[in-house]
């Protein structure tokens, strides 16, 4: 019964996104861009049906409504109520609906700023064409209130590793994240067919560039902290196709919202802005189409339809096509470059931007080089993280380094002098910093490591001279500072992490007692309890690292529906270090239990910077919005 | 001399662009070499010519009763239903190594019928089946 008032909803806003791209093709055909009135009801009739719809499938997934088929494959009437809820979005049918909705609520966001009235039709106009492509996608292969007669008594149940509040919250993020990027790209296609691309039209971006651009950051902040506590493999970033397609858009966005402030500040670099916003949201695309064609193996495949992955292949192809050709069409001449002094912003931040796209290729080749020969050839091949590594590693030094610099220069006159100074002072304090911590703490030489340290403390000192440099002006510039300290902290811990974690594989039984390096490790107990929908059994550990006593429980647990055991990590941590404790059972080792044991610095660093970051982007984006024209 | 001034400014930036960009491509395919894993089942191994002396992978269905065990290390074999392979492998499984399910081994082949183990590729959940295992049983059902 609810199913079909949600099926309902969705036809509703078809025929309603319908109706509001017909009356929008006219009023662009006729150049009447007056009265809104219309079209803003339209549009908001758009989003309401299909929040509703939304809201609608999360009531059938918490009365448990087996009739709908997505409730079925996906839900249980044994699973806690939060889980029933997120079990909404956590399948492929209902993430789809999320999609839609996060598609028009920037739509009906947008119709309630202050932008030029053409520029609203033609970006309203583009951002119902990306609704209706997705709503038809969503009506003809992933409908989430399909019904199943006779209905069943009881559902298949959510995979247990995505019963966990943070993944609960992922997927929001992600797409307020990457479908965000949706409305920049719109507004772009805007710009360039009407001629608007200037100071004013980057004063707007800027909002729909950082905004969505922070989400993403905490979505990818909040997958990799899933991964780490969840997988009990020690690790939060493996180079995973689906971990590479979240951070494509990401760093398109990165070099985009940059190149953006050069708009904004200097009027200039107009179409390769408008290039890097319709760049982005492919990337947006592709990820879908990445996670969700079935192409690659992961978590995030739901059901592996070709049907999905070719409409969204096709998707792909068009938008791309389409929105390439009004770029080639429309993107606007620029005036012929003057002498420009090299010491400026701007240069640097083209150098950024060089950089960034850089990165994004490689990510980009090694993420669909694998898929392509797959096709063309049949041969299975996987890049591996040494891919990476190897290639980002040296260019990110010299990244860090114009990253310390940049910020520094002024947008106008070139100044030489100061930088030079500058130079000296990071130099030699990032040194003398650096040789501390590797001589005195760490004891550890290795030349990867050294650099990394240096150089991303030679960004953060860059960043609190920038800090102590403008403090009359700090509002101004807090959330660049914020974000690029984060940048820092990040680098910096993911280096100390890389070369200083330990891990240590045994097979134990209770009441053993292992001495290994520097760590004593105690199987002290086990004790049973049972749950909702699980059974767990604890290990009870303690770990001695010089003089230091971490107890640790972790856990193997048995879930009924469906029948699947999970490690559950047990992680203590302070500022500095995570005791990381995983333990699992073997067929082939009767009386003893598997043992892995993770001593991981750094980590509360990595989610830190990752929280700075998106939080000076958060900042960064309502700040500029209500700045004055300079 | 030949040319104005502005002409060889755009030559010389033209140059560098073209000289920084084949060092980049030719950065990326040389890591992107050195650094693929390979996938092969058991009946695809019989058949190379020679044996792939860098690191690959190996997948297939455990077979029922063939772990040993020997102080720390395993011995198993992979199978694919046409052709079998002895694995090597020191260290501890992960959980979801059963007999009769699927596995995907990564490390280097000592001959044609020996694989050493470095890694044992964990997945998500007992149903799943890596697509290339699935591929390599679909091929011997058809042949």
């Amino acid at each position: 019964m609810a199913g079909t008032i949600g099926n309902l909803g969705l036809f509703f806003s078809l025929v309603l996104n319908v109706v509001l791209l017909l009356l929008l093709i006219q009023r662009i055909r006729q150049t009447n861009f007056g009265n809104l009135k219309i079209i803003e009801l339209l549009n908001n009739g758009v989003f309401l049906s299909l929040l509703i719809s939304f809201l609608i499938l999360i009531y059938c997934f918490i009365i448990s409504d087996f009739s709908n088929v997505a409730v079925y494959q996906n839900s249980h009437t044994a699973k806690p109520l939060i889980y029933k809820i997120s079990g909404a979005w956590g399948n492929h049918e209902g993430s789809m609906v999320l999609f839609v909705l996060i598609l028009s609520f920037f739509s009906f966001v947008f119709l309630r700023t202050k932008v030029v009235d053409k520029l609203k039709i033609y970006t309203i106009f583009f951002q119902s064409i990306l609704i209706f492509i997705f709503l038809i996608f969503l009506l003809l292969t992933s409908n989430p209130f399909d019904q199943i007669d006779p209905k069943p008594l009881q559902g298949l149940g959510l995979n247990p590793i995505l019963q966990d509040p943070l993944l609960a919250i992922h997927p929001p993020f992600l797409y307020f994240g990457y479908v965000g990027f949706s409305l920049v790209f719109s507004f772009a296609l805007a710009g360039l067919l009407t001629n608007n691309l200037d100071k004013s039209w980057s004063k707007i971006a800027n909002f729909w560039i950082i905004l969505p651009w922070s989400l993403l950051t905490i979505g990818i902040g909040l997958g990799s902290f899933w991964a780490y506590y969840e997988l009990g493999w020690g690790g939060y970033w493996f180079w995973d196709p689906v971990e590479n397609a979240s951070l494509m858009p990401w760093l398109a966005a990165t070099a985009l919202l940059h190149s953006n402030l050069v708009s904004f500040k200097k009027d200039k670099l107009h179409s390769w802005t408008a290039l890097l916003a319709i760049f982005t949201f492919i990337m947006s695309l592709l990820g879908t189409f990445l996670v969700r064609s079935g192409v690659l193996n992961s978590v995030h495949a739901f059901a592996n339809d070709p049907h999905r992955g070719l409409y969204i292949l096709s998707v792909i192809l068009l938008v791309t096509f389409y929105s390439l050709v009004i770029f080639i069409i429309k993107s606007p001449k620029q005036n012929t470059h003057k002498n420009y002094p090299f010491f400026q912003k701007d240069n640097f931040i083209l150098i950024n931007n060089c950089f960034l796209v850089f990165f994004l290729s490689v990510v980009l080749v090694g993420t669909i080089y694998p898929i392509i020969l797959d096709a063309v050839s049949g041969q299975s091949i996987s890049v591996g993280p040494i891919y990476y590594h190897s290639i980002l590693t040296p260019f990110l030094f010299i990244f860090l380094f114009f990253m310390s610099h940049g910020p520094l220069l002024s947008w106008n006159k070139q100044d030489k002098f100061p930088q030079i100074r500058n130079v000296k002072i990071f130099f030699f304090i990032s040194i003398i910093l650096t040789s501390i911590i590797i001589f005195w703490f760490f004891d550890y030489k290795n030349i990867i490591l050294i650099l990394g340290l240096f150089f991303s403390l030679y960004l953060i000192i860059s960043v609190i001279f920038d800090f102590v440099l403008n403090k009359k002006l700090i509002k101004l510039h807090l959330g660049r500072l914020i974000s690029h300290l984060g940048f820092g902290i990040l680098i910096f811990s993911i280096f100390i992490n890389a070369y200083l974690s330990k891990e240590i594989n045994l097979a134990m039984k209770v009441g053993d007692e292992v001495k290994i390096e520097n760590f004593i490790i105690k199987f002290k107990s086990i004790n049973k309890v049972k749950k909702q929908n699980y059974e767990e059994v604890f290990g009870n550990f303690l770990v001695k690292n010089n003089g230091k006593l971490v107890e640790l429980s972790p856990s193997i647990r048995k879930y009924d529906q469906p029948v699947q055991l999970t490690s559950e990590t047990s992680i203590k941590n302070n500022f500095f270090v995570d005791y990381y404790f995983a333990i699992n059972l073997s067929d082939f080792e009767k009386d003893k239990i598997m043992i892995r044991f993770y001593y991981k610095p750094m980590m509360f660093w990595i989610w830190f910077s990752i929280l700075l970051i998106a939080f000076g982007g958060m900042y960064q984006s309502f700040r500029l919005t209500n700045e004055k024209q300079i | 001399m030949m040319f104005s001034k502005s002409v060889k400014n755009r030559l010389k930036i033209f140059i560098l662009i073209a000289i920084a960009l084949s060092i980049i491509i030719f950065f990326i395919y040389n890591n992107l070499k050195k650094n693929t894993v390979y996938f092969y089942a058991p009946q695809e191994i019989k058949i190379l010519s020679n044996i792939p002396t860098n690191k690959i992978r190996l997948g297939g269905l455990v077979k029922e009763g063939s772990v040993k065990k020997n102080n720390n290390t395993y011995v198993f074999i992979i199978t694919d239903l046409k052709e079998e392979i002895f694995v090597e492998y020191k260290g501890l499984l992960p959980n979801l190594f059963v007999e009769g399910k699927s596995v995907v081994a990564e490390g280097v082949l000592k001959d044609k019928k020996y694989f050493i183990a470095n890694t044992i590729l964990a997945k998500h959940d007992e149903n799943y089946m890596p697509p290339e295992v699935a591929n390599s049983l679909k091929k011997k059902t058809k042949n």
